[in-house]
Parts: structure tokens; C-alpha cells; sequence
């Protein structure tokens, strides 16, 4: 076990990364076309990356496993994106947005990183507008802002429900604006399948065409992994279907640690499950919390229709926990709020597995149609996936998996232990802690790939010796090899299972034991029973057709093999962590009323875990200490 | 842009550009046929102003160069629209759809089959040339002066019940073209927006109803009377 | 979900099933037994897949991935009808509650000869984003913004370039199109780029470039049949056509050429 250097530079918590910014090494502009950089995945930290690198005049070279980069899942981000423009003057600053963020990750996250994220907030939205992006305006033409949870000033930028869709638009242009250029090369449908590691250094990518079977190599001088979350290994969570930790697990096979994988969120109002044949669950934006209502009845089985419970029986317990936050209280607190009244019996729907969100007041308040301009589209989402008209009658909700803070370890610069390999957006651990608030993926996702990412990547080309290396290197070699001989095992198996019903199995082991609530008995017995899955999935499981084309089993193959060693992994720093924080809530710590515990003597700090070598070898579990200097290490109230 | 590596296209060659074309072309034979109809239209009132109307446009110089502007209109038209169709299907590719969008996915018959339509059309013109312009050339004298008597000829021609009919079927079509193409210009032309679509779309409609109307009152008016 | 109406339904498909590219491809029946009126059409055919793989046989391969109608990757025809029967919905969001017992659903993949066929119901949509990469942006390096607000756009105008800007890039326009034209959908990146004020410098050009990689792909030309605006998931309107070609004429009329030399 080793104690990891974040490599902060010194200074003021304001000054730090302009100080660094200006002591980083530059490549000279005629230089930089001699470089080469490889992204991977094209969401929008990588999209956003590629691009700036392009115009930097980097050769780039974009991976993306869909068929084209605009697929990327950021695309289905509805909410919006925070930015400390304080255009409401209702008292925001970047102090505001770190100091939240802090806060919100219940103190587990890099101080000097959350810091520069609200810093090059604001350069996000000017970019963003420069590109075309069309956000929501007044009528005066300027802004529009909304509030989201976790804060009580309204800095949230939106383009009605698909701000994702909008901000990944304007990256995806920009991208292909290079690739017009000649800067960037994009490579679609390819499946990184292994990280090629030279000397030391990341050199390149082993990718599986997946339009074609081909196993390829390519170099560069340096890898940046934009590969996105693991809530997938859930089975069921708002994640699109190929989601998957392969990219960053294949990376911490090669030696990359991979950070705090236990702080996964699970989001407060998704479309509660209605059978065993689903295949993905859909979240209803966090801004419907705005305007609407959380409840539940306030009697056992009450199962009157919503609308015929009158309001002294109906329990607005967000409102009553949590006064001055209410119906806006973080992601983490709301949905372990909504778990303990299911728990109490008090859920409502047909399954007794969900909470109401009701519009019903703010219908009266504002009037229909001030409701559908603002929620429109997300209503006819609802009603198309329910059947049931949610002018009429309240929403049912329930928490699902979301987004994972956790990821792989990076320092200041976004590089990971790995020298050469840079990990951006979801995919690593950094800005988040232990919860992430509403409305700041995007923004972290872009703050890394436009701001981020090109000044640490130019220092480390510039002050770093790297050889030339081809893809006849013997490192490509095995590494293609490796890759080769797991889809060879793969399509041997020739067993009675598909891997669907493997990566239900474990969904379920990791719902019920490593879900909202965790607890060392819980966990223990997941310990157990992963293993024993993974071991029947190489023996049993089932891949028809063959690995020379497109074979859509196997690319699922590939993934959940991956899940099956992480969702342990999971576990096990879920089992470690002997603390409450954030979205990791263990039952023995907990306050009286229910809230999480944190353990600052002992826990604050960042869990880093290295690759033992085999599955069935214990990791290592590395720390790097947090501390507080700005934001006081306090308990987190939202009463 | 600071690259260029597709050489634009030049205006009228682009798929958009052929589209100006047929727009322009289909306007100026729009105006013709309702300006025809309405002189038709003189029938009703007597057989000598019918005349009249009829020599006075025949007689001058002015004649050929409106024939002119209308012969290379419809040649630009019809060549257009073969461009276009055969641009169309090499798009669609070799493999059909074994069904078409139905519902309320599915397209109106009237802009599915524009050029069934206008090949019937231009049939249809070519044979009333034939029939009127290069046939029977009767006289009267109107007035003093003497003319082709082109009234005589119609009430002949409509009284043949196989000319009524395949005057009928034609005409619906030249309805049912120009309801859909009136539309369309706005569209080719970029004039349609989300304020004015539906009031263009019945513009089309009006348009096409009337002329096919104007039209089809004569051989039916002669046909009736013949009988 | 839907609680108290969900019940289950028995449907049979033909689908295309299609080796690769080179394949000829052909209709295979397939029978759906006991499909909850609650589940996606997608969920429905992974049901049908689940089936296939457990007798060994390939799973029919269709693009799907965020299964809530905004990634644009699904899509494929529906008894002659791109995306279904439903108005504005993708597939992963179409639910088997729009069908009846005992009907018989014809599956076909996208047609289009700038689609050409991956693999059964997965078609190569990449001149998509070769349209795009002749011009769909505004070009503006990372760095060089002013201040958000110091670029006010009128709400009307905000809000119809957000409507053209909402398009997911699915192909149900070239697909239901007679022509296979993919007006729509570059009308529509025309349309959202041409009604903000940071997308006037490049205006001319923009059109100009993408009308002629457009052409250049093999997609056919509109003739107004509407049959796009009808299938798209978004309801993206005909008006951006109109508005494309408008663009392309005023931009042909207007446009300055660049002195030699410059930018040196």
C-alpha cells in the first residue's frame, strides 16, 4: 500500500491553476503536428477534447464504439449544465459552485480540482453559445437559468430537456470540423479492447472493429481514456445499452488504479421498473423537482387513486425533512429518502416500489401550458413509457443507477499513474467525491475536454522523453494477442446461458447488496457470489455466430466479463470504506435520523486500487489523503 | 471553412437548384393554363367572342414568342423531372421496401405520383395540340373580319363522348399537379414557413380545383348540349 | 407499468434478415409469443433474441443504445412505417401497447443507397456525418468566446434553431422518403446554424457545402411529399427545407469569394 501525490501545485486555492497554467511547458506550434494523441470515446469529454486538440494542431485519432460520435451517451442528459455566470445576481461565484460541489460530494473529492472546475465553468457557456449551442432564453434575449438540486441559487444552463443532446451537437461540430481539416481521424465502431503500455508510458489502443471483426493497433504519444461510467454493471440503470467499463477496466489491468469505485449514485426520480424483461430504466430530469411534488400516502396500502388523497393524507416528506432545501435536496439524500418510505410500505404503483411526483400545484400555480413549455417533452416521454397522462395524475419514481463518481485515479493534470494515459470526464473519479450534484457532469465532461486536457496533455509531451515506437512494437503485439485469445475463449464456451441473463444475475447481486444501502454482511455474501457467476460465466456461457463480423453477442461478452471483475472490485471497496459519505451508505454508519456518517479520521481519503494480477488475487488498496484547507470538513445539513 | 475539400456545385446543378428550375418552369405554365382557362371561359358567353379572343391572341408576332417561353419551360420542366426521377430511384437503391409508410405516416396520393401525373399531362398536351391547333380549320367571319371558326371545332370534338372522357381524366390530373406543385413552389422556392403552411397548402388545392374546373365545364357544356 | 392495463399479446414477425452487405437477404418469420403490452418494441425483439441465442441460432442485430429516443442509433421500418406506427417516437420508445393481438409485423431495414446494409436491421449511416463534416458548425476555436450574454438572440429565433437543432440524426427521413432524400435533416442543421447570429459569417458557404455533399452521397431530392416530417421522432418540419433551399439561393446570390492569398 502507497500513500499517491495528487501533485497539487502550491499556492492559494484562487491562484493554483493559473500559476499552473503559466509554469506548464508549451510544444511549439510547429511541433505539435508531430504528435499524435488517441482519444477514446467521443462523449463529451472526449468529443470536446479531440476538437481542441485538432485546433491545437495535434494529430488526433477519435474512438467511438457507436456508429457515429453524436451517439455518444451524454446525448441523453436532460437537465443542464451549472456555471457560476452568477447572471441572476442572486449570488453565485466560482467560490459558490466549489464551495457546493465540495460539499454535495460530502468532502471526498480534490479540493484544488473542484476549484478549477467552477473556475472554467463560466469559459464553458461562452464557448458553448460561440459554437451555436442554442440554450434557453428570456425573452430579452439573454440566458435563461434554472435551480437544480443541492443549491439554492439558480445557475443552471438548459436547452429545455436535452442539454446533453445540445452541448454533444456543438462538441460532435467542432469535432468533425477537424476531422474536415485532417486533424482529427475518427475511427467508429471500434470497441477499445486493451491499453498498449511502452517503457512505462501509454503508447496506444488495441480496438476490435466491430463492424468488421478486425483486431487493430494504433500508436501514440500519449492516450486519453474519455470512456464514460460503470452504472451498467447494475444491469438495469438510465445508462445506454453500450455503456460499459471495459475501456477504463482494461486500463487498470495494464496497471491504472482505479478510484473510490464503491461512490455510484443512484438518481431519485427514474421510471420505476415494471418487469423482469426490461432492459434499461429511464430517469425523469432532476428540474422536474422545480416545480414538482414528492410524496407519498401517509397510511400503509392506501391504495386509492393519487388524485382522491386528500393533501392531510399525503406525506411531502422531502419538504417535512428537509424544510429549507425540500423538494431540491441532493440526488443521494432524496433517493435514500424515497428508499426508507418504500421500506416503511408506504410506496405507491403497482409494484409498491415507488414515490409520487406530483404537478399537481404547479399546474394550478403556473397553468398547463407554462408546465409544458418547460416540461413538455419530458412528459411525453413519460406517458409513452407508462401509458399515463402526468397532467392528470402524479408521476411514480424511483431511485435508479445513474452516474459513478468513482473511476480511474488521476492527479491534478488528469493523468492517471500510468504516464501517458489521461482519463477525462465520468470515466475518472476526480471532481465529484462521494455525489455528484444535478447539472454538473456536463459541465466537469467539457471543463476537462476543452479546458483541461490540452495544457496538461502539451506539458506532458513537451517535458516528458518519448520514444518513437511502431505498431510492430512487441507490446502491440501481445497486447493484440491478449485481446485475440479472450475472444477465442469467448467463442469457445459454446455453453447453455446468454450473456444477458449472466449480466441480470449480477445486476441483481449488486442491486440487493450494493445498492442504495450497504452492509458488511451484504457485501460479504457478494464477495462470494460474484466470483461463483464469473467462474460459471467462462464455463457456460453462450456466443452464437462468429467473430469475424459484427457479432453483438460478443461485444456484450466483452463488457460483462469486465463487469463480473468490477462489480467485485466494487464490493470490496464498498466493504473497506467503513464510513457513510455521499451515495456510498453503509446501514452500521448512520445517524440517528437515518443521515449518512462520515468518518474523517479515519476515510478522508481517495481509495485507489491496483490490479492483482489474476482475478482471484486480491487488489491492493493505495490511498491519497484529502485535505480541507477552504471548505471546512463539516456534516453535511440540507434541514 | 477554411478548407474546401468538396468543390461546391455549381447553383442549377445541385439537387436544389434543378428544383428552382421546375419551380420556375411549372409557375410560368401555372399562369398559362389559368389565363387559358379563363379565355376559355368566353365560350359561355358567345361563340363570336370565343372567336374573337381565339384570333385576336393567334394573330401578331407576340404568339411566338409566348410559344417559345412555354415550349422551353416545358422542355426545361420535363427534363428536370427526368434528372430528378432518375437521380430519385438510383437513390432509393436496388433493394424495395416490401411496404410503403401508411397511416398517419403516409404521404397524399397527389405528391406521390407527380410523374405519373405529368407523363399523362404531357400526353394530354400534345394530343390537344393536335386536335385544336393542327386540326380542322374551319372559317367565319366575325365582324367583318375572317377567322378560324374554333368554337365550330369544339362543339365537334365534344361531342365525341371518348374525347369527354379522356378530357376528364386529364384534367383531374393537371388538378391534382398543380394542387400539389402550387404547394410546392412555396416550398422549392423557400416561402413556406410554420405560419403560412397550411394556408399554402390550400392555396394549392384552391388552384388546382379551379383551373381543373374552368377546364372541364367546356366539353362537359358541349357534351350535355350535344346530347 | 402501466399497471392496471398491461397484459400480454402474441405477435408474428417477418424480418429482414441479411448476412452482410454482399448478402442478398431475405424474410424470416418469427413468432413472438406472450409480449407485455408494457415493454419497448426493442424489449419485445430482445425477448425474441433471448429465444435465438438459447437455440443457438444469431440474435437479429439492429443499432439501439440509449433506448430513450434521443441517440438517434435505432431505428428500422415497421409494417412500411420508419420508427412504427406512433407519430413522433423512435422504436426503443415505441410500446407494444400500439399493437394488437395476432398482428403480423413486417421488420426492413432502412433503404437507401447512401444506407447501404450492415447486417439484418443495422445500416451504415456515416454519410451523415460526412454532410456535418462539410460545414455543419460554426467555426470557433476553444478560447476565443466573449461573454455568453454579450450575444443576444431574440427568443423566437432561440427557440426555432433549438426546434431544427433537436433532429437525432436517426435517418427515418431518407428512410421513408420515396426518394431517399435527406433534405430534412440537412435542412434542418441549415436551418439551426442560419438562425443565430453566430452562424451568419459562414452562412453562404455552410449551405453551399452541404447541399453539395448531400448530392455527392447519393441522397435523392425532395418533392414534398412530407413523408420525412411525418416518420421523424422529432417532428422536425418541412419549414427547414424551405428554409435550406431559400438559403441556398440568397447564399449563391450573396456570396463574396475570399481574396487569393488571405489568411497568410
Amino acid at each position: 500500500m502507497a500513500i499517491l501525490d495528487g501533485k497539487v501545485p502550491g499556492g492559494t486555492i484562487e491562484q493554483i491553476w493559473d500559476d499552473h497554467k503559466f509554469h506548464m511547458k508549451l510544444v511549439n506550434p510547429a511541433n505539435k503536428r508531430k504528435h499524435k494523441v488517441i482519444v477514446v470515446g467521443t462523449g463529451l469529454a472526449g468529443a470536446s477534447a479531440a476538437a481542441s486538440l485538432g485546433e491545437l494542431g495535434y494529430n488526433v485519432s477519435a474512438f467511438c464504439v457507436h456508429e457515429s460520435p453524436r451517439r455518444a451517451h451524454s446525448v441523453a442528459a436532460q437537465g443542464g449544465i451549472n456555471s457560476a455566470k452568477n447572471y441572476k445576481n442572486d449570488g453565485d461565484s466560482v467560490y459558490r459552485l466549489f464551495y457546493d460541489t465540495v460539499k454535495g460530494g460530502d468532502f471526498r473529492a480534490r479540493e484544488a480540482n473542484v476549484y478549477r472546475l467552477a473556475q472554467v465553468s463560466t469559459q464553458i457557456i461562452d464557448h458553448c453559445v460561440a459554437q451555436g449551442v442554442p440554450l434557453a432564453r428570456e425573452y430579452g434575449g439573454l440566458l435563461s437559468n434554472r435551480s437544480f438540486g443541492g443549491a439554492q441559487v439558480s445557475r443552471t444552463f438548459y436547452a429545455r430537456g436535452q442539454t446533453g443532446q445540445q452541448l454533444l451537437i456543438g462538441a460532435y461540430q467542432a469535432m468533425m470540423r477537424q476531422v474536415d481539416k485532417g486533424q482529427v481521424k475518427l475511427f467508429n465502431r471500434r470497441e477499445m479492447l486493451d491499453l498498449v503500455v511502452v517503457n512505462g508510458q501509454a503508447r496506444g489502443i488495441v480496438v476490435r472493429n466491430l463492424a468488421t471483426g478486425a483486431i487493430e493497433s494504433h500508436e501514440a504519444d500519449a492516450v486519453i481514456l474519455a470512456t464514460g461510467g460503470y452504472s451498467n454493471v447494475f444491469f438495469l440503470s438510465t445508462n445506454a445499452m453500450a455503456c460499459a467499463v471495459t475501456g477504463a477496466w482494461r486500463a487498470y489491468k495494464r496497471g491504472a488504479y482505479f478510484a473510490n469505485p464503491c461512490f455510484t449514485q443512484i438518481h431519485p426520480t427514474c421510471i420505476p421498473v415494471s418487469g423482469e424483461l426490461q432492459s434499461k430504466l429511464t430517469l425523469m430530469s432532476e428540474s422536474l423537482r422545480n416545480d414538482g411534488r414528492v410524496w407519498v400516502p401517509k397510511t400503509k396500502g392506501d391504495k386509492r387513486p393519487a388524485n382522491q388523497i386528500p393533501d392531510s393524507e399525503r406525506d411531502y416528506y422531502l419538504e417535512r425533512v428537509y424544510p429549507s432545501f425540500g423538494n431540491l435536496a441532493p440526488r443521494d439524500v432524496a433517493s435514500r429518502q424515497a428508499k426508507y418510505r418504500v421500506d416503511e410500505g408506504l410506496g405507491v404503483g403497482p409494484t409498491g416500489k415507488a414515490v409520487y411526483l406530483d404537478f399537481r400545484d404547479a399546474i394550478q400555480r403556473l397553468g398547463k401550458k407554462a408546465v409544458q413549455e418547460k416540461y413538455g417533452n419530458l412528459f411525453e416521454m413519460y406517458e409513452k413509457i407508462t401509458g399515463e397522462n402526468p397532467y392528470e395524475t402524479p408521476m411514480r419514481m424511483y431511485p435508479a443507477p445513474h452516474y459513478t463518481m468513482g473511476g480511474l485515479w488521476v492527479d491534478y493534470n488528469l493523468m492517471s499513474n500510468i504516464p501517458g494515459l489521461f482519463v477525462a470526464g465520468e470515466a475518472n473519479f476526480s471532481d465529484h467525491g462521494a455525489n455528484r450534484l444535478g447539472a454538473s457532469a456536463l459541465m466537469q465532461g467539457l471543463a476537462d475536454g476543452y479546458f483541461v486536457v490540452p495544457y496538461t496533455i502539451s506539458n506532458y509531451i513537451a517535458s516528458t522523453k518519448i520514444e518513437k515506437v511502431a505498431t510492430t512494437h512487441d507490446a502491440f503485439k501481445e497486447a493484440e494477442n491478449n485481446v485475440r485469445a479472450q475472444i477465442t475463449q469467448l467463442m469457445g464456451i459454446k455453453g447453455n446461458r446468454s450473456v444477458d441473463s449472466f449480466h441480470k444475475q449480477l445486476g441483481h447481486i449488486m442491486w440487493e447488496y450494493c445498492g442504495m444501502a450497504r452492509n458488511e454482511k451484504g457485501l460479504t455474501a457478494a464477495l462470494t457470489e460474484i466470483p461463483k457467476l464469473r467462474d460459471e460465466f467462462w464455463q457456460n456461457v453462450r456466443i452464437p455466430g462468429d467473430a469475424n463480423y459484427v457479432n453483438t453477442e460478443l461485444e456484450k461478452a466483452n463488457r460483462v466479463a469486465d463487469f463480473l471483475e468490477q462489480g467485485e472490485l466494487m464490493c470490496l471497496d464498498a466493504l473497506e470504506r467503513k464510513e457513510s459519505c455521499g451515495g456510498h451508505f453503509r446501514d452500521e454508519y448512520q445517524t440517528p435520523d437515518g443521515e449518512a456518517m462520515r468518518d474523517d479520521a479515519n476515510f478522508c481519503h481517495v481509495a485507489a486500487w491496483e490490479w492483482g494480477g489474476t482475478a482471484n488475487k486480491k487488489p491492493t488498496r493505495h490511498t491519497e489523503e484529502l485535505k480541507f484547507e477552504n471548505v471546512k470538513l463539516a456534516t453535511r445539513s440540507y434541514k | 471553412m477554411a478548407t474546401a475539400n468538396t468543390m461546391e456545385k455549381p447553383f442549377f446543378l445541385t439537387s436544389i437548384g434543378k428544383k428552382y428550375l421546375m419551380g420556375l418552369t411549372g409557375l410560368v405554365w401555372s399562369g398559362f393554363v389559368l389565363g387559358h382557362m379563363a379565355g376559355n371561359l368566353l365560350m359561355f358567353y358567345s361563340a363570336d367572342a370565343y372567336n374573337k379572343y381565339g384570333h385576336a391572341i393567334t394573330s401578331g408576332a407576340m404568339i411566338y414568342a409566348i410559344e417559345t417561353v412555354l415550349v422551353l419551360c416545358l422542355i426545361t420542366h420535363v427534363v428536370c423531372a427526368i434528372s430528378l426521377t432518375l437521380e430519385n430511384r438510383a437513390a432509393r437503391g436496388h433493394q424495395r421496401y416490401a411496404m410503403t409508410p401508411n397511416g398517419s405516416k403516409g404521404a397524399t396520393l397527389a405528391s406521390r405520383t407527380m410523374a405519373i401525373q405529368g407523363s399523362v399531362i404531357l400526353a394530354f398536351v400534345i394530343l390537344h395540340i393536335a386536335t385544336f391547333k393542327y386540326g380542322t380549320y374551319y372559317e367565319t367571319t366575325v365582324d367583318g373580319v375572317v377567322m378560324r371558326d374554333l368554337h365550330r371545332l369544339l362543339i365537334e370534338v365534344f361531342q365525341q363522348p371518348g374525347y369527354v372522357v379522356w378530357y376528364l381524366i386529364a384534367l383531374v390530373f393537371l388538378g391534382f399537379h398543380l394542387s400539389h406543385g402550387v404547394g410546392s413552389l412555396f416550398q422549392s422556392f423557400g416561402l413556406k414557413n410554420n405560419a403560412n403552411e397550411k394556408l399554402i397548402q390550400r392555396l394549392g388545392w384552391a388552384y388546382g380545383l379551379i383551373v381543373a374546373a374552368g377546364f372541364l365545364a367546356q366539353p362537359i357544356y358541349c357534351f350535355v348540349r350535344g346530347a | 407499468m402501466g399497471g392496471t392495463h398491461s397484459q400480454n399479446i402474441n405477435l408474428k414477425l417477418k424480418v429482414w434478415r441479411q448476412k452482410s452487405a454482399k448478402d442478398q437477404g431475405a424474410f424470416v418469420e418469427y413468432d413472438a409469443p406472450n409480449v407485455s403490452t408494457d415493454a419497448s418494441f426493442l424489449e419485445m425483439l430482445d425477448q425474441v433474441n433471448e429465444k435465438l441465442v438459447q437455440a443457438g441460432q444469431e440474435p437479429i442485430v439492429f443499432d439501439h443504445d440509449c433506448r430513450e429516443g434521443i441517440c438517434g442509433s435505432c431505428g428500422f421500418m415497421i409494417n412500411g412505417n420508419a420508427h412504427g406506427p406512433q407519430k413522433h417516437t423512435t422504436v426503443c420508445q415505441l410500446h407494444m401497447r400500439q399493437f394488437k393481438d395476432g398482428e403480423t409485423l413486417v421488420l426492413e431495414p432502412w433503404r437507401a443507397k447512401a444506407f447501404p446494409v450492415i447486417k439484418d436491421l443495422m445500416v451504415d449511416r456515416e454519410a451523415f456525418d460526412r454532410v456535418i463534416k462539410s460545414g455543419g458548425y460554426i467555426s470557433v476555436d476553444t478560447g476565443n468566446a466573449q461573454d455568453a450574454n454579450n450575444i443576444p438572440v431574440p427568443k423566437p429565433d432561440a427557440d426555432e434553431a433549438f426546434a431544427s437543432a433537436t433532429c437525432i440524426g436517426c435517418g427515418a427521413c431518407v428512410a421513408s422518403c420515396k426518394n431517399a432524400s435527406a433534405m430534412l435533416f440537412v435542412g434542418a442543421k441549415v436551418s439551426h446554424l442560419a438562425l443565430l447570429p453566430q452562424g451568419q459569417v459562414e452562412r453562404a458557404e455552410r449551405v453551399h457545402r452541404m447541399v453539395t455533399q448531400m448530392d455527392a452521397e447519393g441522397f435523392g431530392a425532395c418533392t414534398t411529399t412530407g413523408a420525412c416530417s411525418a416518420a421523424c421522432p422529432k417532428g422536425i418540419s418541412l419549414s427547414n427545407i424551405a428554409r435550406m433551399n431559400r438559403e441556398l439561393l440568397v447564399g449563391t446570390l450573396t456570396k463574396k469569394e475570399a481574396a487569393e492569398g488571405d489568411g497568410i
